[in-house]
C-alpha cells in the first residue's frame, strides 16, 4: 500500500468524523498555540528588552554609583569628596582602557519660551555624552569641548521639545532660537534625532502612538521625574543638554544654602573600549576612583553586563517554563490522539479484518493508522499555528504598549513539528494493536 | 499436481487448558476449475478448513500445498501476499468498506498488490461489468441491496485474478432468489475455469454443486463425496407444496 492512500483513507476517515477530529485535535491545536506564542512572546520581550539596552548605550557602557562606603570607612565617609569633575580628570588620565568618559550633571527644569513653559530633567554634559548616550544629531551641532571650556549658554535639544515649545510649527528646526532654562537664556545649537523602538515604529504606523504619547505628557506634566525615567526613548527625544560647566556655573554654585557649590555630578558613565578586557577595565577604573575618593569604597558598578545576562537568563526561563507547559500540553494532546485511535480502530475491527484478508500485510494496517494520527497532528498542527496568530493579534490589540509577539521562522519549525511529531508518535500504540489483530478474529467480530 | 493439496492436516486450539482438535487429520486435494462445497454443521471444522485454505491461519501439522506453494509455514506476511495474489474471498455479511464507493471497493485489493492506478481502475471496471453492476460504480454499499453488495464482494474477490474464489455462506444474508442469482454468478465463474469452494451449512446448495465435501467433528466424511454433473439444473425444481408451473 503506499503513502498517499493511506493518506487519502486518513483524510476520509477525518472527513468522516469531523466534530470528533476536531476534538481530538484539540489537544494538539492549544498545545502549538500556546507553544508558538510563548516562543512569539518571550522574542518579543527579549528583543524589546535589547533594544532598549542598545539604546541606552549598549553592553560597553558601565556606570559608577554612589553607594554607602562599608563599615570601616563608615567614620571616615566625609573624607570622599564622591563623584566629582576629579574623577573624570582622572579617569581620562589614568585609565586607558576606558574609551570614554561621561559626567552628567541634573537638574529638574523650566524650560521657557516666550509665555510657554515645560519641565524638563536638564542635564549638563560633555560632548561625549552623545556616544555613551547613543544619541544622533538632527540638526546643528552637539555640546562640544570648546562650550564646556569656555562655559557657553549653548542648548541641543531632544526632537519632542521643539514640537512642544513650537506648538504652533510642526516640524520647525528652532537652532539659534533662544530658551530659557531656569530663567536663563540658553540658544540652541543643535537638535538631535527622534529616537524610538521598533514596536514603538510598529504602534506609530498603526496610529496608537499619537493618543499614548498625550496620555503619558498628561501623566508626566503630575509625576515628573520617576515617570520619565522609565522609559529610554521619551528621555532620549526630551532631552536638553548644556556644558556641564555651565550647569554648575549657572546652577549649582548657589544652590546649597550655605553657600558651598555642590559639585557632585548625578551621573558618572563610561565606555569599555575592549568587552574582551571588561573586567580588567572595571578594575582599572576601581583603582583610579580610590585615589581620588582617598580610599573611601562609596562607589559601585552598575553594568550592562549584568542587565544583557539577566535579559538573556529571563528569557532563557520564561522559554523553558512555557516549553514546558506547552510540551504537556501537547502531550496530553498526543494522550487524546492516542484515546481516540484506540476507540477508532476498535470500531473498525471488522474492516481490518477485511483488509488483512484481502492481502493487507501487518505493516500496511500500520502505516495506515499511523499516517492517520500523523494527519490528525498535521492539521492539528496547521490550525494551531493558525490560532496562535489570532492569538498573537489580538494580544497586540488588546496592549499595543507591549513588546509585540515575535515570529520566527524557527519557531514555526519547532513548534510544528511538535505536533506532527506527536500525531506520529501517539499512533504507534493503536497501530501496532491494530495490526497485531488476529484477521480471522477480526473478520468474526461484531 | 492438483491447485490445492492437503495432507493429514491438524488443528488444535488450546482454550483454557483444553486441546481442541478443529481439525483432526485432514487428507484433500482441489483441482483447478473445480466448483464444489464444503458442508456440514457448526463445530464441524468447516470454518477452520476455509481459514487453512484461505491462508488466514497456518494448520499445527500437516502439510498445506497451495498452486505449488508449501504455506504450512508460512510467515504472516507470505500469508498476505497469497490471499493477494491467489485468493479472493466473499462473505455471507459482505464486508465492503461502508466509507469507499464501488469502484473504490473493489480496487482495494489491487491497492495492497501495488497495482498502480489507472491499470486499477481499468481491472476493476472490468470486474464490476463482469457482476453487471456498471450502473452502480459510484455508489456506497449503504446505497445498494443485498444482492448488490454480494455482486460487488464477488468483484472484488475475482479483481486479482485468485486461483480460487472462497465463498462463506455467500447467500445466508439474502432471500432465496437473489441467492440464486449470486450462486448463477460463482457457476459462471466457475464455467470460466476458476477454482470456487463454497462453505455452506444449507445442504440443498450444497446439492447442486458438482462436488461436496461434508465435514464431520474435524474430519471429512468418508462416502458423501457426491459427483455431480456439472451441468446439472442449478435452479431447483419447484417446491412440492407450490405448484409446479413456474
Amino acid at each position: 500500500m503506499n503513502f498517499w492512500f493511506g493518506l487519502l483513507i486518513g483524510l476520509k476517515e477525518i472527513a468522516a468524523h469531523k466534530f470528533r477530529s476536531f476534538l481530538t485535535m484539540l489537544g494538539i491545536i492549544l498545545g502549538v498555540s500556546s507553544l508558538m506564542a510563548m516562543f512569539a512572546l518571550t522574542e518579543g520581550t527579549a528583543r524589546g528588552m535589547r533594544e532598549t539596552l542598545a539604546a541606552s548605550g549598549g553592553v560597553e557602557r558601565a556606570e559608577i554609583n554612589n553607594k554607602d562606603p562599608s563599615e570601616e570607612f563608615q567614620d571616615l565617609a566625609f573624607l570622599s569628596p564622591g563623584r566629582t569633575m576629579n574623577d573624570v580628570e582622572a579617569l581620562r588620565k589614568g585609565a586607558p582602557l576606558v574609551e570614554l568618559v561621561s559626567p552628567e550633571m541634573n537638574m529638574g527644569a523650566a524650560i521657557s519660551r516666550s509665555n510657554k513653559t515645560i519641565r524638563l530633567l536638564a542635564t549638563g554634559a560633555c560632548p561625549e555624552y552623545r556616544e555613551v548616550g547613543q544619541f544622533e544629531i538632527a540638526a546643528g551641532r552637539m555640546i562640544s569641548q570648546t562650550d564646556v571650556d569656555r562655559v557657553t549658554r549653548a542648548v541641543v535639544i531632544g526632537a519632542d521639545v521643539a514640537g512642544e515649545l513650537w506648538p504652533e510649527t510642526p516640524g520647525y528646526v528652532p537652532l539659534g532660537e533662544v530658551i530659557r532654562i531656569n530663567g536663563i537664556p540658553y540658544r540652541v545649537v543643535g537638535t538631535l534625532a527622534f529616537s524610538e523602538s521598533d514596536s514603538a515604529k510598529r504602534k506609530q504606523a498603526a496610529g496608537v502612538f499619537a493618543a499614548q504619547n498625550e496620555r503619558r505628557a498628561r501623566r508626566m506634566g503630575k509625576t515628573k521625574k520617576k515617570a520619565v525615567n522609565h522609559d529610554t526613548f521619551w528621555q532620549k527625544n526630551h532631552a536638553i543638554l548644556i556644558p556641564i560647566s555651565t550647569m554648575f556655573n549657572d546652577f549649582r554654585t548657589a544652590s546649597n544654602a550655605d553657600g558651598i557649590p555642590n559639585r557632585n555630578l548625578d551621573r558618572l558613565s563610561f565606555r569599555v573600549g575592549d568587552l574582551a578586557l571588561f573586567e580588567e577595565t572595571i578594575n582599572q577604573v576601581r583603582a583610579v576612583l580610590e585615589r581620588t575618593h582617598r580610599g573611601i569604597d562609596d562607589f559601585g558598578f552598575d553594568t550592562r553586563e549584568e542587565w544583557f545576562d539577566n535579559i538573556e537568563s529571563s528569557v532563557r526561563a520564561t522559554r523553558t517554563s512555557g516549553s514546558l507547559i506547552a510540551g504537556i500540553s501537547l502531550l496530553v494532546g498526543g494522550i487524546g490522539i492516542t484515546n481516540i485511535m484506540l476507540a477508532s480502530i476498535t470500531e473498525r475491527i471488522r474492516e481490518i479484518g477485511v483488509r488483512r484478508a484481502i492481502g493487507a500485510r501487518q505493516r500496511d494496517i500500520f502505516v495506515q493508522i499511523v499516517v492517520e494520527s500523523g494527519v490528525i497532528g498535521f492539521i492539528g498542527g496547521i490550525l494551531g499555528l493558525l490560532a496562535a496568530a489570532g492569538f498573537m493579534q489580538l494580544l497586540i490589540l488588546l496592549s499595543p504598549a507591549e513588546n509585540a509577539p515575535v515570529v520566527t521562522f524557527s519557531a514555526v519549525a519547532i513548534s510544528f513539528s511538535f505536533a506532527l511529531g506527536i500525531g506520529v508518535l501517539s499512533g504507534l500504540y493503536p497501530a501496532w494493536k491494530a495490526s497485531s489483530l488476529d484477521p480471522i478474529e477480526a473478520l468474526r467480530y461484531g | 499436481m492438483a491447485l490445492v493439496e492437503l495432507h493429514d492436516i491438524r488443528k488444535t486450539y488450546h482454550i483454557g487448558g483444553q486441546e481442541i482438535a478443529a481439525l483432526d487429520g485432514v487428507t484433500l486435494s482441489i483441482e483447478a476449475g473445480e466448483f464444489l462445497a464444503i458442508i456440514g454443521p457448526s463445530g464441524s471444522g468447516k470454518s477452520t478448513l476455509m481459514h487453512l485454505l484461505g491462508c488466514l491461519d497456518t494448520p499445527t501439522s500437516g502439510s498445506l500445498i497451495i498452486d505449488g506453494i508449501d504455506v504450512s509455514r508460512a510467515s504472516s506476511n507470505e500469508l498476505a501476499a497469497m490471499r493477494n495474489a491467489k485468493i479472493g474471498f466473499v462473505f455471507q455479511s459482505f464486508n465492503l468498506l461502508p466509507k469507499f464507493d464501488v469502484l473504490r471497493n473493489v480496487e482495494l485489493p489491487m491497492v495492497y498488490a501495488g497495482v498502480p492506478g489507472r491499470v486499477r481502475r481499468e481491472r476493476a471496471l472490468a470486474a464490476i461489468e463482469r457482476v453487471g453492476l456498471m450502473h452502480r460504480v459510484h455508489n456506497t454499499p449503504l446505497q445498494l441491496s443485498g444482492g448488490q453488495c454480494q455482486r460487488v464482494a464477488i468483484a472484488r474477490a475475482i479483481v486479482n485474478n485468485p486461483k480460487i474464489v472462497f465463498a462463506d455462506e455467500p447467500t445466508g444474508n439474502l432471500d432465496s432468489h437473489t441467492g440464486e442469482a449470486i450462486l448463477t454468478l460463482f457457476r459462471e465463474l466457475a464455467e470460466s475455469g476458476r477454482t470456487v469452494v463454497i462453505v455452506t451449512h444449507d445442504n440443498t446448495i450444497a446439492a447442486r454443486l458438482p462436488r461436496r465435501i461434508e465435514m464431520r467433528d474435524g474430519r471429512i466424511r468418508v462416502g458423501v463425496e457426491a459427483q455431480v454433473s456439472a451441468t446439472a439444473p442449478l435452479l431447483p425444481t419447484a417446491h412440492p407444496g407450490k405448484g409446479a408451473n413456474a
